[in-house]
């Protein structure tokens, strides 16, 4: 309460700033995308039935976000944080500085953390379901296989990959997955060292259940 | 105090949509790895072209209600910049009436504590002054403004608002348009 001739307008204009509160399609993908990855990497059997579900369900939630990126609200869009390695290291060297620009979106920064994370589930993503074959999961797999008088899976070869490239997959996907905790590791340091830069709270944006 | 927001069905609405745009990529997503498993096992049949279609219409489903979705992001946003607008424009208004009334500086102050619904004793409180001297200011403020007590007093501003429908505030209507 201020009384005063005027009282304090609203900030009309001024600054871009990123959004008070993301929209609920980002946060809802924010979220599920990280606990997708964080059950499968550390409590999920390793391509185990529910490491496969889980799977799926981090590349429909991820569909989802990518569909977003084009129909969404404007800080949403793509378009408001496009992947530019130069601007990014042209923030990270205001932040240094101390004076970090203001964003309507991602900082340019964040913007590409974010697409490395996206793409680095992808290709964890991938790898898993051509390892897989498409199937739900090793049981139905192997139990469709051998209908069809396929013995091949129960010595380890799948269907739609021979055995060194089933090799190679698995390789590529705990490497990749790998990469993607640590790159997370990195968002969640970069999430607070923006926050204190820009003395915002980004964290509260993102949080699911505000309004 | 409570603050006038858009309708709570209105706000819900998001979220809903949110969810269901989620289940259905769930389920798009589900259909398209199977009949994709199917495809590559064995040729087309009636089976696989019925997964492949429900599939397609899924997907399209999800970036129909991504688009409604949206949509409706944006009536709430409008909404409430609307709201902000009013605001604006009402103190706008209530502060050159003020003036031209030649309310001293703490007349001013109480009238706007006045306006804004608190009583006597909340004003001397916040204000640091005895009870009778906030009497005595809002006494002569009525009079200034000639009415008779605080409910004409802010009946004036109510009534300005609605025989003048809502100004535009431009700064933030450009404001939500930057955001948007
Ligand atoms: C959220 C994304 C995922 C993460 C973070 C993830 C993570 C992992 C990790 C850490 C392993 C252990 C790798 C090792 O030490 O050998 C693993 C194994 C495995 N994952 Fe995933 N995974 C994901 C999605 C998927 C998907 C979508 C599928 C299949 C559709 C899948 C299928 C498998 C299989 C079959 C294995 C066993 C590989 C082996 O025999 O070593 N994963 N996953
Ligand atoms: C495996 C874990 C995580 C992954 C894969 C992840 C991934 C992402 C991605 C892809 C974005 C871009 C969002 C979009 O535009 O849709 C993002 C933004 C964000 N994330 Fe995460 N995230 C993870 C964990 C976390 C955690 C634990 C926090 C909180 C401490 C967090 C806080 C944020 C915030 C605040 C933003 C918005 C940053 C901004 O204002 O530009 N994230 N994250």
């Amino acid at each position: 309460m201020r009384p005063a001739d005027t009282p304090p307008a609203k900030a009309v204009g001024g600054d871009p700033h990123p959004p008070v509160l993301w929209d609920p399609v980002v946060r809802l993908t924010h979220w599920t995308i990280a606990v997708a990855i964080v059950v499968n990497y550390a409590l999920t059997e390793d391509g185990g039935t529910t490491h496969v579900w889980v799977g799926y369900l981090a590349l429909a939630i991820l569909v989802l976000r990518l569909v977003w990126g084009f129909v969404g609200p404007a800080e949403a869009r793509f378009a408001a944080f496009p992947p530019a390695p130069r601007a990014a290291l042209a923030h990270l060297a205001d932040l240094a500085a101390g004076r970090p620009g203001r964003y309507r979106s991602h900082n340019p920064a964040g913007a590409l953390m974010a697409y490395a994370l996206w793409a680095m589930l992808a290709v964890v993503i991938a790898t898993g379901i051509l390892m897989t074959a498409g199937g739900p999961g090793d049981e139905a797999l192997m139990r469709a296989a051998v209908e069809r008088d396929d013995w091949s899976i129960l010595t380890g070869a799948t269907p739609w990959v021979g055995d060194a490239a089933a090799e190679v997959l698995e390789e590529v996907h705990e490497v990749a997955a790998n990469l993607l905790l640590l790159l997370a590791a990195l968002h969640i340091a970069g999430v607070a060292v923006e926050s204190r830069a820009m003395r915002t709270n980004l964290v509260r944006a993102m949080l699911p259940w505000r309004r | 105090m409570a603050a006038l927001k858009p309708p709570a069905a209105e706000r819900r609405r998001p979220a809903l949509l949110t969810g269901l745009v989620a289940a259905q990529a769930l389920a798009a997503v589900f259909f398209a790895a199977d009949a994709a498993t199917d495809l590559l096992n064995a040729p087309w049949t009636p089976h696989t072209l019925i997964e492949a279609f429900v599939a397609l219409a899924l997907g399209a489903g999800v970036v129909i209600g991504a688009v409604e979705l949206r949509a409706a992001l944006e009536r709430l946003r409008a909404q409430e910049t609307a709201l902000a607008a009013a605001r604006g424009a009402l103190s706008t208004v209530v502060a050159a009436q003020f003036r031209d009334w030649a309310l001293t500086p703490a007349e001013t102050d109480v009238a706007w504590l006045a306006l804004k619904g608190l009583d006597v004793a909340e004003i001397a409180a916040l204000r640091g002054s005895a009870q009778g001297t906030v009497r005595a200011q809002l006494a002569r403020v009525y009079a200034k403004a000639g009415v008779s007590g605080r409910a004409q007093f802010a009946a004036l501003f109510v009534e300005e608002l609605l025989a003048q429908g809502v100004p535009e505030a431009d700064g933030a209507h450009e404001a939500s348009r930057r955001q948007a």
